[in-house]
């Protein structure tokens, strides 16, 4: 699939898991290319852009083993920029699936 | 590519932004190395799965320029945000150079009449000083009416020219999304 594409999905990716429950960075990056292969590195670009927008706020948080991590917490403005992304990814993806089906029916 | 060149090559390509911001974001990327090796990955493995570390510097640089431009509007802020969005690809040099030469083009011409209408007094000043003989009144009227057309194009021009940068600074930034992935705006 097309990188610039892809990566328009992940910001959704990373929003998506965020408002289930705060994630630390690492946790973010293995959730989601466990699903989709992406390069790793671009989610903390995207991570910082969307914590810098306010959509986002983090904490540290010490863990038994490794150092303490960044956890990421979607905030209320990020909770309605979300809401919004999925009602344009549905208009999205229904578009293309009303096009793949008319193209296989004629 | 081991760890410690790709932080090398990451930090190279992110040395135009503060240090402070440097460090930060170096260390998402520590982290995720010492988490990577806890999971039993290799160097090599999790600097596959990274990526290019130039490109994403460049990525990091170009949303750092438009954050400056956002909060400082001056020049030359304004031109560097241009240039590294040009950067991002060579899809952007047609997309926004050319705009960009367009509108500046169009408020180039706009300020030079202005300034010219608005100067011509002053010529005929410097005429009469050459020539006083040929002194007209009407030239001396006309002069006059041209620099008050002048002001207000000048005027005219300082609140376009505030205009498009902010409107282009919009589309600056609709730019990055679009090569970061268009879908916000398809």
């Amino acid at each position: 699939m097309n990188v610039q594409f892809k990566k328009g999905v992940l910001n959704l990716c990373v929003l998506v898991l965020l408002d289930k429950q705060d994630h630390y960075g690492y946790e973010l990056v293995q959730k989601i290319s466990d699903q989709i292969s992406i390069s790793e590195g671009s989610v903390y670009p995207l991570l910082r852009r969307l914590t810098k927008e306010g959509y986002f706020t983090t904490y540290l948080k010490e863990s038994t083993e490794g150092p303490p991590r960044k956890y990421y917490q979607l905030t209320e403005l990020g909770r309605s920029y979300l809401d919004e992304q999925l009602v344009e990814w549905e208009k999205f993806t229904r578009g293309v699936n009303a096009l793949i089906e008319e193209g296989r029916h004629e | 590519m081991n760890k410690e060149r790709f932080i090398k090559e990451l930090r190279s390509a992110i040395a135009k932004i503060p240090k402070e911001e440097q460090l930060k974001i170096l260390q998402d990327y520590e982290e995720y190395f010492q988490m990577g090796q806890l999971d039993g990955k290799s160097e090599e493995e999790m600097t596959v799965a990274l990526g290019n570390p130039k490109l994403i510097g460049k990525e990091l640089v170009a949303t750092y320029q438009i954050e400056k431009v956002e909060k400082n509007t001056s020049i030359g802020n304004f031109l560097k945000a241009t240039w590294m969005v040009i950067g991002l690809g060579f899809f952007n040099l047609v997309i926004v150079l050319g705009p960009f030469l367009v509108i500046a083009s169009l408020l180039l011409a706009s300020w030079g009449v202005g300034i010219g209408f608005a100067a011509a007094p002053f010529v005929v000043l410097v005429n009469v000083a050459i020539y006083p003989e040929v002194f007209l009144l009407f030239d001396l009227f006309n002069s006059l009416v041209l620099c008050g057309l002048g002001l207000f194009i000048i005027i005219a021009s300082y609140g376009m020219t505030k205009v498009c940068m902010r409107g282009f600074i919009r589309y600056l930034k609709y730019n990055t999304k679009l090569v970061k992935g268009g879908l916000e705006h398809a």
